[in-house]
This record gives C-alpha cells, structure tokens and sequence, in this order.
C-alpha cells in the first residue's frame, strides 16, 4: 500500500538518519539501498521538493548518494522519479553535492 | 575590477614585484614573461627561458626582487636581475618528479617546492660553497604537493596534497635562523616535525593559505569543500561544503574572510566565525548580470527551441569575467590581514584585478 504524505516524509527522514554510511558490509549497505529507494519511489511529485527542503547539508549530500546509486541499479520505473529527486536536490546542493557522489570515499 | 586577457592560452602561474607593476607569468610553455605596466596597458618586457618544462610555479620575492621558478623539468631556478638581464642560478632538487609549486619564505633565506615525487624541498643559500642547497621533507606525504604557504614565523610551511590532506610541517633551517619560539601550533620545531594534519576532505588539496598571524590555515579540496584549522582552537577543523564546482585556489583578506576561486570562473566569499566555528558562504564576487537587451523573435525562439530545447534569452556564454577555470589568486594590496585588492588568472589566458571594500568597520565585505 503507498504511504500517505506524513509518512512517506518520515519514512524517507527516519532512511536518511539511519543511513549506514561506515557500515562495513556490503549486505547492511544493500538494504539500506533497497529501503531508501522504495522510500524515494513511493513519493509523489508534488511532494518532493517539501521532503529536500526539510534536510541539512549533509543530508543533501546524503540524498544525491542515494539517488546515484539508484541510477545504477534501476527498476522498471524508478529513473524517472529518480529524475525528479535530482532535479530538487540538484536546486538545493548544485553542483557540489554532485562533486562529493564522485568523490567521497565512504559510499552509501 | 579590472580584465586584461593576455594570451589565448592559459596562465599556468603568475607572480607580482613589490610595487605592483610588473607580472611574471607562464603562457603554458617552458618560459616566464614579464609584462610591465605600461600606463592603461602591458607591455612584455623580459622572456626567461631555462627550463625544459612546463614552469608550474613562480615566485617573486618583493625584498631581494629575486625570482624563483620550478618547473616539470624536475628543476627550480633562482634569478637575479643583473642590469636589464635575468640571470638565471639551477637548483637541484633532488626529485624525480614534476616540480609542482614554489613559495619564497617570508625572510627570502629559503624557498619551499612541492612536488610528484611525494616531498617537500627546502632550499636554502650555503655561504662557503657559493651554492643552493636542499633538505627534505618526505615522511608521512604519500602523493604529489600541490600547493604551499608559509607562516609569517618562516618556519612553519603548510602543504597541500593529492593524498587528501592538509599539513604543516617545520622547515627549521638552523644554518639560516634561531631557533622560532613557540607559536599556537606547538613549540618543538626540528627540520620536518609534522606539526598538523588534516583529516576531513576527500579531495586533493588544490590550494593552502596561512591567515596574516599565522594562527589559522584555510584548504579547499577537490571535493568542493573549504576546511578551516584554528590553531587558538586546539586545531579544531572547520568545513564547508559548496554548491559550486572544486575551488582551485584560496587566500585570506582578513583574519576572518577568505576568497577562493576555481572550476566555476568566478571569486567568491567566506567568512570564519570565530566562537560558532563555522565558516559560511559570503556571496560571489564578479561583474552583475548584463539584462537582456531585448525580446527575442518569434523565429528566434524557435531556432532556440530547436538547437537548445530551451526558448529562454540565457546565452550559452559565461557571464563570468574570467571565461575558464581561475587557477590562482594573489594579494596585491594590504596583505592578507587587510586586503583591498586581489588578483586572479586562469585558464582563459586572462588576468583581473579586483577591489574589496568594506562598508564600516567590521562589517560585510563587497566588491567595490
């Protein structure tokens, strides 16, 4: 069942939090993959941009990580959404966010 | 500000003389040009050509007018302005690497050279063998140097590197000087203590700059982020992450503000807030947007449409001043502790000029 918006918000508040970025194994790393992109999915257009304006730099930083690794591995539907996350957070971080996908070390 | 586009190549580096009125860069080949300020133009006046490489640093000591250069020739030259000619003086490096960066010490007794071969140089003038000799500082850098600047103590040296990490080392020469009294980054100086490193960027560190008292360092990485060491905080680690492109090169105009400039071809401003510990991001400093002189055609918009799919009036020139990445940035006037006027150069083969104003006493920074 899709979420409605209070908790597809929190859903995608509580994945950014919990996100394992020091996590070692790469099974941690892959759940938290699979649940924040059924997160990213389950929203709807119009209530994007709200979801990124609630998160602080780091949590930009996070999200383009997370939309990234979603571009690599995609679902039937999920680039297009995908496109839309990017188009917001691409708003709110610019370039840099972007810059800090290619270059951070420890990857989501 | 001022612009004054001098090649269609890039500027790979460029230094000033002490009074401002001449520039030695290097055209991205193996030589340096000195252009003098001709009134409103630049007129070149010497061509130094030594290395057999491209010449990858300059620097212009204002006091003793000597210029050194280092170059991937794996060489640095020393020169002296003997008449109306610049004699050059080889100093072995003893790398095996493209040389990278050079910086006189503020007392001009030494020079520091970063390079490939993972190690910092030090070079200093031995008396009694009439010649220029170096040490080296190698342990623990595990990639190229990029960048280096001196403390005003003209001792302590920050280096940028490739490894990701910013440090400061001691390039305490005792045949040149006394033994430096204790400063906020310790007080045991021996030839090549690490007195300080970063760990907080996952980038290579294009640029380093110590603050006017030497107590604070500033680096901006390739990761689009400017780090901030306070040596009055117990070198408590500051950063800032962008939203724009890498920066490439940074200084600071006061103890508190910054300007830094890179990938995005335009200088921006930051400022330190001293008790937060927080550095934020000041504003971009360059000419404003020229609004668009008129509407466009109906045939206009669509041959837009078709080429760009956009039909908005934006051209697809930069509306930047420098039309290519700015690779370095120099104080001109009032030093690093209160500079009215800065310069920069870049990719585009330009140079600028640019004036800092404050409106009153500490406040906001703008360009004038």
């Amino acid at each position: 069942p899709v979420p409605r918006t209070g908790d597809a918000l929190r859903a995608f508040q509580a994945a950014i939090r919990s996100s394992p970025l020091h996590a070692k194994s790469p099974a941690v790393k892959e759940q938290a993959q699979g649940t924040m992109l059924k997160v990213l999915t389950s929203f709807k257009s119009s209530e994007i941009e709200q979801a990124v304006n609630s998160l602080d730099r780091n949590g930009v930083d996070l999200l383009m990580k997370y939309i990234y690794k979603g571009f690599e591995k995609p679902t039937e539907n999920s680039s297009a959404i995908l496109l839309q996350w990017h188009e917001k957070a691409l708003a709110v971080g610019g370039l840099g966010s972007i810059v800090r996908v290619l270059t951070a070390r420890k990857t989501v | 500000m001022a612009y004054h586009s001098f090649l269609l190549e890039p500027i790979s580096c460029h230094a000033w003389n002490k009074d401002r009125t001449q520039i030695a860069l290097c055209p991205n080949n193996h030589e340096v040009h000195i252009y003098r300020k001709d009134g409103a133009k630049w007129s070149k006046v010497h061509e130094l050509k030594e290395h057999n490489g491209q010449v990858t640093g300059i620097d212009w000591a204002p006091e003793s007018n000597r210029l050194v250069t280092c170059g991937t020739d794996r060489n640095a030259y020393v020169w002296t302005l003997k008449g109306n000619v610049w004699k050059p003086t080889l100093v072995i490096l003893r790398i095996n690497r493209a040389a990278r960066c050079v910086k006189w010490s503020p007392k001009e007794n030494k020079f520091a050279v970063g390079s490939g071969s993972r190690l910092i140089s030090i070079c200093y003038f031995e008396q009694e063998n009439d010649w220029w000799v170096c040490k080296h500082i190698k342990k623990p850098i595990r990639s190229t140097v990029l960048s280096l600047d001196w403390h005003p103590n003209n001792v302590l040296l920050a280096a940028g590197s490739c490894d990701f990490k910013c440090r400061i080392f001691s390039a305490y020469i005792k045949e040149v000087e006394e033994r430096p009294s204790p400063t906020p980054w310790g007080s045991k100086m021996p030839f090549g203590e690490l007195m300080f490193e970063s760990s907080s960027s996952c980038g290579w560190v294009h640029s380093i700059c110590f603050s006017a008292s030497g107590a604070r360092v500033a680096w901006v990485s390739h990761d689009s982020t400017l780090c901030l060491a306070d040596a009055n905080k117990k070198m408590a680690v500051t950063s800032i992450c962008t939203e724009t492109l890498p920066l490439l090169a940074v200084t600071f105009i006061t103890e508190n503000s910054l300007v830094a400039a890179g990938h995005d071809c335009y200088p921006m401003l930051f400022t330190y807030e001293e008790s937060q510990g927080t550095l934020t991001f000041g504003g971009k400093l360059d000419v404003p947007k020229q609004s668009s002189q008129r509407g466009l055609t109906a045939r206009e918009r669509f041959q837009n449409l078709d080429k760009k799919a956009s039909s908005d009036t934006a051209n697809a020139a930069l509306d930047t001043l420098h039309k290519n990445s700015i690779r370095h940035i120099s104080v001109l006037a009032g030093g690093k502790a209160n500079c009215s006027q800065f310069c920069t150069t870049g990719m585009d083969g330009g140079m600028s000029i640019w004036d800092v104003k404050v409106r009153r006493p500490h406040g906001p920074l703008r360009l004038g």
